[in-house]
């Protein structure tokens, strides 16, 4: 472990003036924090199939002005009809072509830890999160009161560009009031030939809110990206939360659910698209804090070439939380004799009163299906990709908004095709 | 329409296949019936391509062409179609999506111009009401949590979708009610007309009741030991497939 690099790094960012001086002693906090404990290795039970000496080991930077794009960059190739965008490149916001709805208040990352005091979100078993709240350097918060409801999206877009060896900390608060409902969008884009992104998104619904999350993380197969999601619901509350991942050299999502009051429920789907040597963990948890909370977890993974997967899924039911639901499905398909894919779905079980299953599977194609398909006139080619498609489709069905699951759907098939021609 | 000549075939080095002969003509409805394990389902997997299994000896030609040379997709596009006796279900690929897929695969190979969407719906429609399926069925995935009778509607709706000149269908008729059996004979019959064939493997007479074939093949141990029409069909039932045994070994 090598924290020394990130030392010099973490000395630069002290001395930039653009950052808020009050927030240094949180930024030092952490910072001091995160050398006891260092970064993770493969001995941590939750890293044991995910090696980050990349980044530990890795020479990044932070995002200097001279990062930030020359001219206007074009995101017309990231267009969404009816969704209002927020575009973050290299770190650096990009006010003017940046809009944002009615309802909704936003503030950047730092603003935020700012106007909470040091009271702020933070996820203190994690290293990443610890270096996000050191390196905070960029974000958003969306904050909507009780009784709002915004009808169009809002996304951010973040694009990573260039071959800098960038080290980017985007902080992400969404509160969302009682009886409040949103749909948010995090896009991770770019074509950086060497980047480090490590993103904490922190969601709060109040009572009866409601969020529609989606998660696309396509940005390039060099970039090192780690997420850590926290999300915490109270009673009545719903989380719908959508990830569709195919960039990344290492991809870690880390997401953490509290189903803390009655009746609050969380569904998170995940769909996996990797190729080459790219690696992608999911590590979840859901905690069934109250009583009568639902969850689903159904995360799939499709594997080309030498590239590896890890599902890590955890659903911790406690004392008190009787009457429950909770399903985990994971599903894998090896389209390469080299990919491989680490699965272990974990149910913890402390209530007698409860209704939960679980299951993994990871296979190839099935070799009867496809003569089917062929056997009707369908090339092999096409009947395979029409089998990877409904494989996937099962999880893209869950895409709540029709434009959003139009792009989605998009971008998974265009890059699908890509990898099966 | 097909020339099986002297078709020898085995799996794993088991041979299941003995030098089957058969000539299929325009517009006949050939019947193979034989006990389980007698190689029935074997000869109509081996003649649409399915790579388990090897053709050891003999040759087959389809209109001409050399059928064992082709891909499976080929020999279907070539208008050869199988419906299966046990047709697999595919979750996530949606039943309309694989239809138009497959018949555009097959009119492209034929030349002609893809159907776009709202076309195909309508002529699938019209298809639907011949199997007796309503609309809510070709949005549902391929055969995924259809029931029995479904599924073996499901494959004569793609046979008359797809339009096949020889169609194989292998024990269409297990496991059927008698309401489902006549929409499944009825299909079928409709189907008929002087350029399209079929073999139709079966257990039972009983869906010959509804159907009128030109001839009826008795297959066991790899081989067709006894040909005849509808009378000969009838004798199974009543006699069962002893007296046939016999006969074979008086002969040698």
């Amino acid at each position: 472990m090598s924290i020394s690099n990130y030392k010099v790094e973490f000395e630069k960012m002290l001395n930039r003036n653009y950052f808020s001086k009050s927030l240094h002693p949180y930024r030092k906090e952490a910072f001091t924090q995160l050398e006891k404990t260092g970064f993770p290795t493969q001995k941590w039970e939750n890293w044991r199939f995910t090696n980050v000496s990349n980044i530990s080991d890795g020479e990044f930077m932070i995002s200097e002005i001279s990062d930030a794009p020359q001219t206007t960059p074009d995101i017309d190739s990231y267009q969404m009809e009816g969704v209002d965008t927020v575009v973050i490149y290299n770190g650096h916001y990009q006010k003017d072509i940046s809009s944002i709805p009615n309802g909704v208040n936003l503030l950047s990352g730092s603003e935020y830890m700012e106007r909470k005091n040091g009271n702020f979100n933070r996820a203190n078993n994690s290293p990443f999160d610890l270096l996000n709240t050191a390196f905070t350097d960029s974000g958003m918060c969306i904050v909507l009161e009780k009784n709002t409801l915004v009808k169009s999206p809002i996304r951010i877009l973040f694009i990573s560009n260039g071959d800098r060896s960038i080290m980017v900390n985007p902080r992400v608060n969404v509160d969302i009031g009682e009886s409040s409902s949103l749909t948010f969008i995090e896009q991770h884009v770019g074509d950086a030939t060497s980047f480090f992104q490590n993103e904490s998104v922190f969601i709060t619904l109040g009572n009866n809110a409601q969020l529609n999350h989606v998660r696309i993380q396509s940005n390039s197969e060099f970039t090192q990206n780690i997420s850590n999601l926290n999300v915490n619901q109270a009673a009545d509350s719903q989380y719908e939360f959508f990830q569709l991942v195919d960039g990344s050299k290492l991809g870690r999502s880390d997401i953490c659910v509290q189903l803390d009051g009655e009746n609050a429920q969380c569904n998170i789907n995940s769909l996996t698209l990797s190729k080459n040597n790219q690696h992608i963990d999911n590590n979840i948890i859901v905690n069934h804090n109250s009583a009568q909370t639902h969850s689903s977890q159904f995360v799939k993974s499709i594997l080309f070439d030498t590239s590896t997967g890890v599902f890590n899924g955890r659903t911790v039911v406690h004392e008190n939380a009787q009457k429950i639901t909770a399903q985990q499905t994971n599903k894998n398909i090896l389209l390469s004799k080299k990919a491989k894919m680490n699965a272990n779905p974990q149910l913890e079980i402390y209530a007698d009163d409860v209704k939960c299953s679980h299951g993994s599977t990871t296979g190839q194609i099935d070799e009867d299906a496809l003569f089917y398909l062929q056997s009707r006139g369908i090339n092999k080619q096409d009947a395979m990709e029409l089998m990877v498609v409904g494989f996937a489709n099962e999880v893209l069905d869950k895409i709540p908004h029709p434009e959003i699951k139009k792009a989605i759907y998009t971008e998974f098939t265009v890059k699908l095709n890509r990898l099966m021609s | 329409m097909i020339t099986i000549e002297n078709l020898n075939v085995s799996i794993e080095n088991k041979e299941i296949l003995k030098g089957i002969n058969l000539e299929v003509k325009s517009g006949e409805l050939h019947v193979i019936m034989g006990r389980n394990g007698t190689g029935k389902s074997t000869l109509a997997n081996v003649l649409v391509g399915k790579d388990k299994y090897k053709v050891t000896n003999g040759t087959v030609s389809f209109n001409g062409e050399n059928l064992l040379d082709m891909s499976p997709e080929d020999r279907a596009c070539a208008g050869l179609f199988l419906s299966f006796q046990y047709p697999v279900a595919i979750p996530g690929v949606n039943n309309m999506y694989f239809l138009k897929a497959a018949v555009n695969a097959v009119r492209k190979s034929r030349g002609e111009e893809e159907i776009d969407a709202v076309d195909f719906l309508s002529m699938i429609r019209e298809k639907l009401k011949i199997v007796a399926l309503d609309e809510s069925f070709i949005h549902r995935p391929v055969n995924d949590g259809f029931s029995g009778g479904e599924k073996k509607r499901n494959e004569i709706l793609q046979m008359i979708a797809l339009e096949p000149k020889l169609s194989i269908l292998d024990e269409t008729d297990s496991g059927l009610d008698i309401d489902a059996l006549k929409i499944v004979a009825q299909g079928v019959n409709d189907y008929r007309s002087p350029d399209r064939s079929f073999i139709l493997i079966t257990h039972y007479q009983r869906i010959l009741n509804y159907m009128q074939p030109d001839f009826v093949h008795v297959l066991m141990n790899g081989r067709i030991v006894k040909s005849g029409t509808m009378e000969l069909a009838k004798e199974l039932e009543e006699k069962g497939y002893s007296w046939i045994e016999e006969e074979m070994v008086e002969i040698t």
